[in-house]
């Protein structure tokens, strides 16, 4: 039985178990999860999947080395801007302070950064 | 032995010295024994609030260079007796004290005193660094601006790795009729991005600007609102518990005809 989906998920992982404030930031090479919120200002840069379990408002980049498979999966997610691989994407402008509060997931499809509901996969 | 409070926000212009001096003077009319130091090494500003800027001989920098005893710095206030200043200097610079100089002094002062309340500069260099140096417990105030909070999130992440934990939340210059259209953030909006505990809420008004530049604390005034908020903040610093005051509008009809009568 092979448990691993994609090259990302065998990475190492570290789990944060505090809120990232402004100006704190935190770099891995590897997947991370973060059990507190990462607030405007904090910065996370990881080579693999990142997992917040709280509100992400800061900056993200997920596969920081160029992997296109890797996610940012927030309770509610409301970055800055968030990057994946090489793209850079930020919510559109205007009163974008709508906060969805349900777990969302980013990733890669057909070469643009889009946003979906959580599901867990089956 | 007493507590050193540190007042810090990061941004500048959000009321640090306005509420260091009201919570110092409301901590000394519950009988306290207080001192504020100001760090605004360079921008001194709390004796003016204060209105004791006429009788500086010494200050900060003059005290933990020996340049006199630390009692000779201190200016007991005009109207308590149990309340004391050490000014900052005005003709030098944040780099003219270190923080192992403010760990001494604070240690001594609060051997002298039940309050030391340090008023720290705006900013996150030296002066900040200094300010937090000798601080038992810390109090951040900000604004309902995004800018404010942004730093003072900034700043709870900066105190929490210099070792003060659980810094308590001072939302200052609240204007309840914008929050209640939406166009200013609630205390609640602040709260769910700081998570740190809340002190106290205090309403923007008029009065604060009078009294500034009379320098005499709005806490020492009855009848004004963020005196109020000053008192009951002095009060839960000593432990008591207080609830937080209504934010509604500040008159109603009476009062604003009472307010066209009292001749401000």
């Amino acid at each position: 039985m092979e448990f691993w989906e994609d090259s990302l998920s065998k990475k190492p992982t570290v789990m944060i178990q505090r809120t990232l404030r402004s100006g704190q930031n935190f770099h891995y090479d590897g997947n991370v999860v973060i059990m507190g919120d990462v607030n405007p200002g904090a910065e996370i840069v990881a080579s693999g999947h990142v997992l917040v379990m709280g509100s992400l408002r800061g900056m993200v980049h997920a596969g920081a080395t160029g992997e296109e498979k890797a996610t940012v999966t927030a309770l509610s997610l409301a970055p800055t801007q968030l990057r994946i691989a090489a793209h850079i994407t930020r919510p559109p402008d205007g009163n974008g302070t709508s906060l969805v509060k349900q777990p969302e997931v980013a990733r890669i499809k057909n070469d643009v950064v889009i946003i979906e509901e959580y599901q867990p996969l089956r | 032995m007493g507590t050193v409070l540190v007042i810090t926000s990061g941004k500048g212009g959000v009321g640090k010295t306005t509420i260091t001096a009201n919570i110092g003077t409301g901590l000394a009319m519950l009988g306290k024994k207080v001192v504020m130091v100001d760090t605004d090494i360079g921008l001194r500003n709390l004796d003016v609030v204060l209105g004791l800027e006429n009788r500086i001989v010494y200050d900060l920098v003059d005290a933990v260079r020996g340049n006199c005893r630390l009692k000779q710095s201190l200016i007991k206030d005009k109207r308590y007796e149990n309340m004391f200043l050490l000014p900052a200097a005005q003709t030098k610079d944040k780099t003219a004290v270190s923080e192992e100089q403010m760990k001494e002094l604070c240690a001594r002062l609060k051997e002298e005193f039940d309050y030391v309340l340090i008023d720290c500069p705006a900013g996150i260099e030296h002066g900040f660094k200094n300010a937090i140096a000798g601080a038992d417990e810390a109090i951040v105030v900000t604004t309902p601006e995004v800018s404010a909070v942004r730093d003072a999130d900034r700043i709870v992440g900066l105190l929490e790795a210099a070792g003060l934990r659980q810094p308590k939340l001072i939302v200052n210059r609240i204007r309840s009729a914008m929050i209640k259209t939406g166009d200013m953030m609630s205390v609640d909006d602040i709260l769910e991005i700081l998570a740190i505990e809340l002190l106290g809420i205090v309403p923007e008004d008029d009065i604060i600007i009078i009294s500034t530049n009379r320098g005499e604390p709005t806490v020492m005034d009855n009848d004004s609102r963020p005196g109020q908020a000053f008192r009951n903040i002095s009060l839960r610093i000593t432990g008591e518990e207080v609830p937080l005051m209504p934010m509604e509008h500040k008159y109603g009809f009476i009062g604003r005809i009472r307010s066209l009568f009292s001749g401000e």
